[in-house]
């Protein structure tokens, strides 16, 4: 089956400042040799700490940041080749719902020209034709119609956000990229928000790459599941087998360390010590070795490959599994 | 034995454009020396307005006690006056912020800023209260706390800062802390490392706490008793094991339901989940003779909107404010 998008060895460095004027130029890989699918119509959430290149390569496949190496298939047409008018044609196929509502709408733009701003730039229609699509579009995300009108800070934060979601739609892109879209939202309205999601994705078909650091919203939204951790993705897995058969130390870690609402339920603590490695001057092994509660001396020296470990498409970069 | 901290039918006026609205309607409750209790609700909802008024650090000239009472270890703090208010903030209540790189000054230093604490409220000498910030600082496990205390806040990550501002609240070992939402600009598993500090601290030095957050999640894992607020009211207190178990409230049961909640046994047929729909009345709502919920709620009756409703007991310790919170259980 082929994929919507198809990431593969994807890199993102940024230069680090040099220390002297002729000192050696250094990199933070903050993404470092990845790879994914997502499958159209399903949902890739990748999750992990802050600082774990979850919306670093998020951006890398919007063409927001350049990639420092590997592949970027949409659609089978490689985007990381696009230049000029081709990659406009790209970014009305790839649309970002961003994590803060508050900032991430002009307050000084009515909602309906808000939603209407990517059908300015990305698309050649009748001013008619625009008004069309923004009611329906208001009509979809649950907005009323005397509500075009209005300015930002009118809306309620959940509102907002919904501004946001009808003009991430408004451009009918193959890809949606929800990047954290309900961490800033009341938990409510979060509710409110996440079935909207789900809504519509079954009503058009729309693939969304997810990326949270919410583990509960993640088992919720998502088909399968990166996990990442300084750059690396460390598990890879359908929904299913990530919940029931997490595999990978700091899989373990992240789960346990969600507080559950049902005492007979929870988990073990996995608690880790210390604070994630620098990441300019990365360790030789894998990168979760100093926290890790299970290292050997393998896991100082070498760095985990991520293959199949147990069945088929369940992916681990450990020694130990 | 009397409580630590008793508060008796409090309200809060805030004056804003239009007009004078309730933030904090008749509310009490009292808290036990070594206990924790938590306050749940969405934002708008009057939690942090208690906690500011605890401290005595309701905005000024724009709020004000409007009725009710504040007693703390024996002392009314609502009429203390503003000499007294600063002998006890920092020393015997003091409070962990939500937002720590905003909290924290960011020209001194972390041992500098603990040290003041020390400085002020214990008289210590400069070096004794230096000395007293790095065993704090290595309290809270901060790595190498000699060589840190002298970091300015931006040189530690999130974690560190919050466990310094920990460490600064926890100073002059506090009969009561006041958490405001102290690990939602964290990462989950430096939450976890936040939340069993607390315990530990919490068991060592009997500092009673109150948690402000909208976590049910982190509610369970960390108190005992629960106050649900809803538009400045209190619309459900008791255990935190009972109200998980049987939440009486609407709203409560809203907010537990709406959650994602991470389980082992899964189907590929998801549910939606379950919404409270619309949002938090908007001030000039609060304080009506009515349910404030009752827009939000599914079950409301005319009743709901022409009379608050009253407190129902429903055991010792589990009361909720809801005209029928006992016959739709049933």
């Amino acid at each position: 089956m082929t994929s919507l998008l198809d990431v593969q060895n994807l890199s993102v460095r940024f230069e680090v400042k040099r220390q002297s004027l002729f000192g050696k130029k250094s990199y933070l890989y903050a993404v470092d040799d990845i790879s994914f699918q997502i499958e159209r119509g399903k949902t890739l959430a990748i999750v992990g700490e802050s600082g774990s290149g979850k919306t670093t390569a998020a951006l890398a496949c919007a063409r927001l940041l350049d990639a420092h190496q590997g592949k970027i298939t949409l659609d089978g047409e490689n985007i990381l080749a696009k230049q000029g008018e081709a990659l406009r044609q790209i970014r009305s196929k790839v649309q970002f719902i961003f994590q803060d509502p508050y900032s991430s709408l002009n307050p000084r733009m009515r909602a309906e020209a808000i939603v209407a701003e990517p059908l300015n730039s990305l698309s050649h229609q009748t001013s008619k034709q625009k008004r069309e699509v923004v009611d329906q579009l208001f009509d979809a995300v649950g907005l009323r119609p005397e509500q075009k009108r209005l300015f930002p800070h009118q809306f309620s934060g959940g509102q907002r956000q919904r501004i946001g979601i009808a003009r991430a739609l408004a451009t009918k892109p193959e890809l949606i990229i929800c990047d954290e879209p309900v961490s800033a939202l009341d938990v409510a309205v979060q509710a409110q928000i996440l079935n909207l999601l789900r809504k519509l994705q079954r009503e058009f078909n729309l693939t969304y790459l997810f990326i949270s650091h919410d583990l509960g919203v993640v088992q919720h939204m998502s088909d399968n599941i990166a996990v990442m951790y300084m750059g690396k993705v460390v598990e890879y897995a359908d929904r299913q087998s990530l919940f029931q058969t997490p595999s990978h130390p700091y899989t373990n870690a992240l789960l346990s360390a969600v507080p559950g609402i049902d005492p007979g339920q929870r988990r073990q603590r996995v608690l880790l010590p210390g604070d994630p490695p620098d990441p300019v001057n990365l360790p030789a092994g894998c990168r979760f070795a100093s926290r890790c509660p299970i290292a050997v001396d393998q896991c100082f020296t070498d760095q985990p490959e991520l293959k199949a470990r147990q069945s088929g498409d369940h992916l681990i970069a450990c020694h130990l599994q | 034995m009397s409580a630590l901290l008793e508060v008796n039918h409090l309200s809060i006026e805030l004056t804003t454009r239009d007009g004078v609205a309730p933030v904090i309607d008749d509310l009490s409750f009292d808290l036990n020396a070594g206990e924790t209790l938590s306050f749940v609700g969405e934002s708008g909802c009057g939690k942090s307005m208690t906690a500011l008024a605890l401290m005595g650090l309701l905005p000024e000239n724009i709020s004000r006690v409007s009725a009710g009472s504040i007693t703390f270890a024996g002392e009314t703090l609502n009429d203390a006056s503003e000499d007294r208010l600063r002998q006890i903030r920092g020393n015997d209540i003091s409070m962990i912020f939500q937002e720590p790189m905003t909290s924290l000054n960011p020209v001194f230093t972390i041992g500098e800023q603990i040290a003041e604490v020390l400085r002020t409220h214990q008289k210590l000498s400069r070096r004794a209260a230096w000395k007293q910030s790095v065993e704090l600082l290595n309290a809270v496990r901060i790595p190498q706390p000699e060589s840190r205390a002298a970091d300015y806040p931006f040189q530690m990550s999130g974690g560190q800062r919050q466990r310094a501002m920990i460490a600064m609240a926890l100073a002059c070992e506090p009969k009561l802390l006041i958490a405001d939402e102290p690990t939602t600009a964290l990462d989950v598993t430096v939450q976890a490392q936040i939340f069993d500090l607390l315990k530990d601290l919490r068991r060592q030095t009997g500092t009673a706490i109150i948690l402000i957050t909208h976590d049910m999640g982190a509610v369970a894992e960390m108190a005992e008793r629960m106050i649900v607020m809803y538009a400045g009211r209190k619309a459900e207190y008791g255990s935190v094991q009972q109200i998980i178990e049987k939440p009486r409230h609407p709203y409560t049961q809203g907010l537990i339901a709406c959650v994602p909640h991470i389980t082992a046994d899964l189907s590929n047929e998801r549910q939606d989940l379950l919404e409270v729909p619309g949002i938090v009345p908007s001030l000039k709502d609060f304080g009506k003779d009515q349910c404030l919920f009752a827009s939000r709620c599914e079950h409301r009756s005319s009743r709901c909107t022409q009379q608050r409703p009253e407190e129902h007991q429903f055991s010792s310790d589990h009361s909720a404010e809801c005209w029928h919170a006992v016959e739709y259980q049933e």
